[in-house]
């Protein structure tokens, strides 16, 4: 399940231009029981305005795009020729990549997403909601491996007026237990950085489903801006991706539509 | 509801936007409908009937939010499904999304139905006269819609039905896919069209569509002799 989420405890607003709404979920990480656990967190960052990042500067990850320019800028071919990805290589993305930086076999931890829900937090509408029944065959052939890291949205108009989304993600991980898993997500608008977002959940206990809610709020987008969002479907795309222990073990995928037409 | 279907304007007022023209603001505010109504289940009438994509189940969709989600795959599935139909469809071509910004990603299969209407010789939309007791066969022109960019022909003119089914253009990380697995579209030969340079395969196409001319004309003297 391909969803990509919007945290604001760590992120980067380069513009006011609004982000994506949250497609890949993510994942939260929190301490409990053995075996087959529910853990349940909810996290409530910082706001996603760039201005208010400057009294919290310590969770704020440096990208690319800012001023000091701290990260360099890295380039996608430059990152298929290695074999192992880190966080700070997918930082000093300036594009959304046209290939996935790994592959679904990279996923040893066996993370599977199995729901996904966002909802309004102004008024507590919920948006969306999707789940994967225990009954969906892994094993089913896909036409492509690289399908299943896809997602598209047809959001409306109205989405872009949206001020607070919560996203709530619940993911179960495999046998092994998962150190420093941490999910960055860039989003991009005709190729340019719209914002990154970088979220550490933590340690995820084997064999465990987990629960988390994002809470992020979007600054004001201009006329112009969401006039040329909804203009130009599918312009706005994201960049999903998941590491442990500092390395890449999956990449997500997902473009948007403002016109409010499926 | 109506007040969910307004918008802030600077976060102030709840008047309608108005960031567009007038035409398309009233065609955004008629897509900004409330959530339809779905068919109950009979067990549960309470409950609308959850659909699914690829195995996932949609509980809820706020159709004054979100009017579509789709996979990858099923994107896969609704391309290959289209490009089957293209023998059947001679206006499969102008069925591909519109799009006003010309995109890299629709190209290939762009490219891959105007190759294919090109090769097809039964293709005609009118009668040709018929010139020193020879008919000829007309020439596709670049006027022809069905070989002209999606992008020029506007929002209003390639949103037929395929390309509703595909939900717009295919993207490019699904294209540039292992090719291996994506046998089902092998023949297309996606990968080998040469995305960044149109102009060559303009070239190419308009070559080799004047070499079937020439052969069909031969044959047509060689049988009238």
């Amino acid at each position: 399940m391909s969803y990509s989420c919007t945290n604001t405890g760590k992120s980067q607003d380069p513009s006011s231009a609004k982000k994506s709404g949250g497609n890949n979920p993510g994942s939260c990480g929190g301490s409990g029981d053995t075996g087959s656990s529910n853990n349940s967190h909810n996290n409530r960052g910082n706001k996603a305005n760039a201005k208010s990042n400057t009294a919290e500067a310590m969770k704020v990850k440096v990208g690319c795009n800012t001023t000091d320019g701290r990260i360099p800028a890295t380039m996608e071919e430059e990152l298929l020729a290695n074999t192992i990805i880190t966080p700070d290589d997918v930082l000093g993305l300036e594009k959304i990549t046209q290939n996935y930086l790994c592959g679904p076999e990279d996923n040893v931890y066996d993370i599977d997403f199995t729901r996904f829900k966002i909802r309004d937090l102004e008024t507590g509408t919920v948006l969306f909601e999707i789940t994967k029944p225990p009954s969906a065959n892994k094993a089913d052939k896909l036409v492509d491996p690289n399908a299943g890291r896809f997602v598209r949205y047809q959001f409306t108009p109205a989405f872009l007026k949206l001020r607070q989304v919560g996203a709530t993600v619940e993911f179960t991980v495999g046998d092994v237990p998962i150190n420093n898993f941490r999910m960055i997500e860039r989003h991009y608008f005709r190729e340019q950085l719209l914002k990154s977002f970088d979220f550490e959940f933590g340690f995820c206990i084997p064999s465990s489903k987990n629960t988390c809610e994002h809470i992020y709020e979007f600054p004001p987008l201009s006329d112009e801006t969401m006039c040329a969002m909804m203009l130009h479907p599918y312009a706005t795309q994201s960049d999903s991706f998941y590491f442990v222990d500092n390395k890449l073990v999956m990449h997500n995928k997902a473009d948007y539509s403002y016109s409010g037409t499926p | 509801m109506s007040l969910k279907m307004e918008m802030d304007v600077s976060g102030v007022s709840r008047a309608p936007i108005s960031v567009l023209p007038a035409a398309a603001a009233e065609e955004v505010k008629a897509t900004l409908r409330p959530e339809a109504e779905r068919p109950r289940c009979s067990s549960t009438p309470c409950s609308p009937i959850k659909s699914t994509v690829s195995g996932y189940q949609i509980l809820h969709m706020n159709a004054n939010y979100l009017v579509g989600f789709t996979t990858g795959e099923e994107l896969l599935k609704l391309a290959h499904k289209w490009s089957d139909a293209g023998p059947e469809n001679p206006t499969t071509p102008e069925a591909l999304p519109a799009s006003p910004l010309r995109r890299p990603l629709d190209v290939g299969l762009h490219r891959a139905s105007r190759i294919y209407k090109a090769k097809s010789r039964y293709y005609q939309p009118y009668d040709i006269p018929a010139v020193n007791g020879r008919r000829r066969r007309r020439m596709p022109s670049s006027g022809d819609s069905y070989l002209r960019p999606t992008g020029s022909g506007g929002a209003g003119t390639g949103a037929g039905e395929p390309s509703k089914a595909l939900h717009g253009p295919l993207p490019l990380c699904l294209l540039k896919g292992k090719r291996a697995q994506s046998k089902s579209l092998d023949y297309l030969n996606l990968d080998k069209m040469n995305l960044r340079e149109p102009a060559a395969d303009t070239e190419v196409l308009q070559y080799q569509l004047q070499h079937l001319t020439l052969r069909g004309e031969r044959v047509f003297t060689r049988n009238k002799t």
